[in-house]
């Protein structure tokens, strides 16, 4: 491999690596897939538990998310020692969504107590379409892109949304949000791989 | 102006190394052998040279048992591939003119 090669040949051949190591970003899919099912759950659950008034405490419905933590955590666990490459844009989208999980923790601890979680949803469904869009533009997806746009539009019609009919908009949401660019995603990995 | 190619940089291994390291963090050997389509013999002599020369940092470590090499790249070898790039772009310009 230590031929000779003109300035032509390290232009192309430079092009090829960088082309070769841009397009290696992780699959993200199944992370996109358990929140979006998790909180699904929750707050199609939510709201039939509301409507039946057959439970005192439906919100207890969320202890769900808990165990989708710890999944997660798991997950990250077994996928971060098989990774063979660091990638900035893994790193970045990491960060990104792990400020997502703290701002999250605390607007429902701060929030949750002092005011009613109507409140408090639409502020959430805007929250979920932050990262979303911005990892639909780091990583050039355009569904999730699509997908943080619609969150912030549920966001907006929540605020005209009598009472619980806003867990609806919830579940909508991560339809919208990572459910359809989770499926996406995972089928686009799937191509990309052949 | 005829800009000298640096002569660590121009050689189509060590070149193919550099370009895969200069958009990402860190990567293992196997992955770097992978993208290169290079042996293992070959790559683990140019990175030493690329080691030598300071442009990238090589780490050793063990996960699981096995022997793990990591690479990524330094300032030093960002500054020498930018430096050669513009020199490229040199020559471009002299074999258009």
């Amino acid at each position: 491999m230590e031929k000779e090669f003109s300035a032509n040949d390290s232009i192309a051949l430079i092009e090829e690596m960088i082309n070769k190591a841009k397009s290696n970003f992780s699959d993200d899919s199944f992370l996109y897939l358990l929140w979006g099912w998790v909180i699904f759950i929750c707050s199609v659950g939510h709201f039939l538990l509301l409507k039946s008034g057959l439970v005192k405490n439906p919100e207890y419905i969320w202890v769900l998310t808990w165990i989708a933590v710890l999944v997660q955590i798991f997950y990250i666990f077994k996928v971060e020692k098989k990774k063979r490459v660091k990638t900035y844009t893994d790193e970045i989208i990491g960060y990104l969504w792990m400020t997502f999980g703290f701002t999250m923790f605390f607007i429902t601890i701060i929030l949750g107590y002092t005011s009613n979680w109507v409140t408090l949803y639409p502020l959430l469904l805007f929250l979920y379409g932050t990262p979303t869009f911005l990892s639909g533009v780091i990583i050039k997806f355009m569904p999730l892109k699509i997908g943080g746009i619609s969150c912030w539009i549920l966001a907006f019609v929540a605020k005209f949304t009598p009472n619980i009919y806003i867990l609806l908009l919830l579940a909508l949401a991560v339809i919208a949000a990572w459910i359809i660019p989770g499926y996406l995603l995972k089928i686009k990995f799937k191509k990309d791989k052949v | 102006m005829f800009k000298e190619l640096d002569p660590i940089l121009h050689s189509q291994l060590r070149l193919a190394v550099m370009s895969l390291l200069i958009g990402i963090k860190e990567a293992e050997f196997t992955f770097i052998k992978e993208k290169t389509n290079a042996t293992a013999g070959n790559l683990s002599v140019q990175i030493q040279k690329l080691k030598d020369a300071g442009y990238i940092e090589v780490n050793k470590q063990f996960k699981d048992n096995y022997p793990l090499t990591t690479c990524s790249i330094t300032k030093k070898g960002i500054e020498a591939f930018e430096k050669y790039v513009k020199a490229l772009q040199g020559y471009l310009h002299t074999d258009t003119n």
